[in-house]
């Protein structure tokens, strides 16, 4: 049972839900304890072990439900009460393929081979604990992709003694007794339904442990696709991608605090520290401290060529709230546009696609979108504001008006911008990035999520760093 | 003789100066605790568990022997719980595990320590979680004020304590030959921790909305809850005498540590169904009408599809019921509803958007109740 179980952690770790050795530990003398009688009682002793959230939980559980169904052969098709219920119903005669011997047409099979005798009496359980072993054997429960079915399929069944039948068929065809040659076309047909039946215990195993193994790769491949090439039905994907980092970072990042130097004296501390003075405060600490959450001003350019990929950081940094203390959103083509309000209103992946429709049109115009931003919100600019601006700084041959992020470098904290671009094309045709560059503290090319992640990493620490 | 081994090992026998000691841990079940164990330890049944080093743990293991025990034990106590729940405490109890309770306000969380206490016949020590709380308020603290006093006070014993020593050498090796007293446990106030670790015998210790403390209490935690100690600088590592039974609830204001969690079996405790519900009334206000209780259940059922600021649970049903049963209510009348709603429901839009349709709800519990 204890191999059971292994499978099951396994199972449960393909499902998504991380299991540490301490934990299957844990689950197995919880198991010891509860014991296989009540499937409940199992069940929720492995989910309470293993599962650390409300949603893991459910993730134990159906996989328990799957993993823990009673796997006889054609239980997909007839009731899986065994071979009974599949003899005496009449509504399973078409579907139950194994021949059936109650007619008297049905001959008898007199050789020693054990998967012919299980086949032809159709003993589903034995067949069935032969396939699991066989399945052990082959470790199917390494299985990860779809391309990899008929590979097993095929391991299993030699491990059952598939060969061996082929052999005992053909020797029983051969010759000219009547008898023999009826065990030998039963004996064929029962081995076609075998090999179904096995077909269909690795697929339901690959959707077991296979499952999370697509999908890892498939977010590994979409991590590193640049951002204007994501297709419209990957964005689901995209953004639950996007939080699962966005909650890594946050995690990361929202418990830094600085100590500060005024406010509630922390008397016990303080004494404790003044001892060694003969119990004078003279080094005194203080109770309160503040977490310090990077304030972010951000500038997108949602023109035609960029849009793609503005949508992913305005997604990204709205996914980051808890640890940024406030994000001034604004988007331009030529003129400046503030979007907080749409945000406040709107859910996340909403607010976006709202945006895009409404200002999503036009050629960029660099110079017109920092004369704006000096006008409406220069003063807003402080010692504590992180600049983050994006797009390609392509001005269609327009001024690009860079004394004013000038002023805006003097101003802020940090002046962030992110080129889609490969740094090898910035300053090619209508680009004027050379203008700007000198006026930002850093300048980087992002077009791919990982990229959006590292910069976004880089932000958080300066401003968390002490 | 195995009542001897286990005497013969316990470290400390509780003594009633020892109980003074410990304010904060509030019971008159303390009295006995000695006799109650002894007692406790002769009923040992044949198939107990297996040894576990720790002769006092052996005490423990004697209350549950499955899990439907569990269930029945604690609605004897008056604390109805599903298997789920049921199972978790057998668990916990068995493998000595923290257990991390989560769910909305008022399911019971709290609740389930508390009867798990009454139950096992232990002391209930109770840490309440905050921002800001650090070790020196859930651990220990040493007492300066009575340490600086005392160095005032013995100044004078110095001269007579270093009489005849020769140089500072000498002085320094005088001293040291005495053990360091100032921090020893005399100037130590024990704070919830340092009592659960130390009670006796055993306890259910309860770390009641560890979400909303700081990441490095939840840190530091985590000693306590893998191996049951903890450290202090100036004494060393301080073991539990009897594994407490840990508590932690939770309501997720943040995300906790995967760390913590891993420590600990997970449960979470959602609304109960209206038929557990119903049971759970019955028990807790036993004095209410079948066909009101039925109604009730049936209400506030109801109440949980909205989509409200803050859905009532057990606790509001409980006190709504309390309520209905102080007006001498017979039946649920949509005035007397309207009028006595705001003890289930605490925010006024929840009032407003539950009003709208307060006669259809009513009318529909009657229906249900009479039906069931």
């Amino acid at each position: 049972m204890q191999r059971t179980l292994e499978d099951f952690y396994h199972a449960v770790r393909a499902a998504g839900v991380p299991v540490p050795p301490s934990g299957s530990i844990a689950a197995s003398r919880a198991v010891a304890l509860v014991g296989y009688r009540e499937r409940d009682l199992l069940k929720y002793a492995l989910s309470m072990n293993l599962a650390n959230s409300r949603h893991e939980q459910e993730l134990v559980e159906t996989c328990f439900d799957d993993f823990f169904r009673f796997e006889t052969f054609g239980s997909t098709e007839a009731a899986s009460g065994g071979e009974d219920a599949a003899n005496d119903g009449p509504e399973a005669a078409p579907e139950v393929r194994p021949p059936r011997p109650d007619g008297d047409t049905t001959p008898d099979y007199q050789g020693d081979l054990p998967l012919a005798q299980m086949l032809m009496q159709r003993d589903r359980s034995a067949l069935a604990r032969a396939m699991q072993e066989a399945a052990r054997d082959a470790g199917l429960t390494d299985i990860w992709f779809f391309t990899q079915k008929s590979l097993y399929t095929q391991q299993i069944l030699q491990r059952m003694g598939m060969r061996e039948l082929q052999e005992e068929i053909r020797g029983l065809a051969q010759g000219d007794c009547p008898t023999r040659i009826a065990t030998a076309g039963a004996l064929r047909e029962a081995k076609d339904w075998l090999y179904e039946e096995v077909r269909d215990f690795v697929e339901r195993q690959l959707g077991i442990y296979g499952k999370t193994a697509v999908q890892d790769l498939r977010e590994r491949h979409l991590q590193k696709t640049r951002l204007s090439n994501i297709e419209q039905r990957d964005f689901h994907t995209m953004h639950q991608l996007v939080r699962k980092m966005a909650r890594r970072l946050s995690t990361l990042y929202s418990r830094k605090r600085k100590r500060t130097d005024r406010g509630q004296l922390d008397f016990a501390r303080t004494l404790r520290s003044n001892v060694a003075y003969g119990g004078v405060l003279f080094d005194t600490h203080w109770k309160q401290r503040h977490i310090d959450r990077p304030r972010v001003l951000v500038l997108c350019d949602v023109s035609g060529s960029v849009q793609a990929y503005s949508r992913f950081l305005l997604l990204f940094l709205h996914s980051l709230n808890d640890v940024l203390a406030r994000i001034d959103s604004y988007v331009f083509t030529s003129g400046l546009a503030p979007v907080n309000a749409i945000f406040d209103r709107y859910p996340v992946a909403e607010a976006i696609d709202l945006i895009m429709a409404e200002h999503g049109f036009g050629g960029s115009d660099y110079g017109g979108m920092l004369l704006d931003l000096e006008r409406e919100c220069l003063a807003a600019i402080d010692h504590r504001t992180t600049v983050l601006i994006l797009g390609d700084a392509r001005n269609n041959q327009l001024d690009p008006r860079s004394h004013i992020l000038q002023q805006v470098h003097q101003r802020a904290k940090r002046v962030l911008w992110l080129n889609p671009e490969p740094e090898s094309f910035w300053n090619t045709g209508d680009s004027v990035m050379r203008n700007y560059r000198p006026y930002c503290h850093l300048a980087r090319t992002c077009n791919t999520l990982e990229h959006l992640e590292r910069l976004l990493d880089d932000l958080l620490k300066a401003a968390t760093a002490s | 003789m195995r009542r001897k081994f286990a005497t013969d090992f316990r470290p400390e026998q509780p003594t009633s100066a020892q109980h003074q000691r410990n304010p904060g841990v509030s019971d008159a079940r303390r009295g006995e605790p000695v006799l109650g164990y002894n007692l406790r330890l002769r009923r040992d049944p044949p198939g107990a568990a297996p040894e576990t080093g720790w002769p006092m743990k052996e005490l423990r293991e004697t209350h549950f022997s499955s899990i439907a025990e569990v269930a029945s034990a604690f609605e004897r106590q008056g604390y109805i719980c599903d298997e789920r729940i049921a199972t978790c405490v057998y668990l916990a109890h068995n493998l000595e595990k923290p257990v991390l309770v989560e769910g909305p306000a008022g399911v019971g969380k709290t609740e389930l320590a508390k009867t798990c206490a009454t139950l096992l016949d232990v002391p209930l020590v109770r840490l309440q979680c905050y921002e800001g709380l650090d070790e020196s308020k859930a651990l220990y603290e040493w007492k300066y004020a009575k340490q600086l006093l005392y160095t005032q006070l013995l100044k004078d014993k110095l001269g007579e304590l270093l009489d005849g020593a020769q140089g500072l050498r000498a002085s320094m090796d005088k001293i040291h030959a005495h053990e360091d007293l100032f921090y020893s446990e005399h100037f130590l106030e024990p704070r919830p921790l340092y009592r659960a670790l130390h009670e006796p015998g055993g306890c259910v210790l309860l770390i009641d909305e560890i979400d909303k403390s700081d990441q490095e209490f939840e840190a530091f935690l985590l000693e306590v809850l893998s191996d049951f100690q903890v450290s202090i600088p100036e004494l060393g590592t301080i073991a539990a005498r009897v594994k407490p039974m840990v508590f932690l609830t939770s309501n997720n204001s943040r995300e906790l540590g995967d760390a913590l969690k891993r420590r600990c079996l997970h449960l979470h405790i959602p609304y109960p169904d209206a038929a557990l519900e119903r049971r759970i009334l019955a028990t807790r206000v036993p004095e209410l009408d079948a066909r009101l209780r039925r109604q009730i259940a049936a209400f506030v059922e109801q109440l949980r599809v909205l989509d409200l600021k803050k859905v009532p649970s057990i606790s509001e049903t409980i006190d709504w019921a309390r309520t209905l049963l102080l007006l001498h209510a017979t039946e649920l009348e949509p005035a007397m509803v309207r009028n006595t709603l705001n003890t289930l429901l605490k925010f006024e839009t929840d009032i407003e958007a539950a009003g709208e349709q307060l006669r259809g709800f009513v009318d529909k519990a009657r229906q249900a109740a009479a039906g069931g």
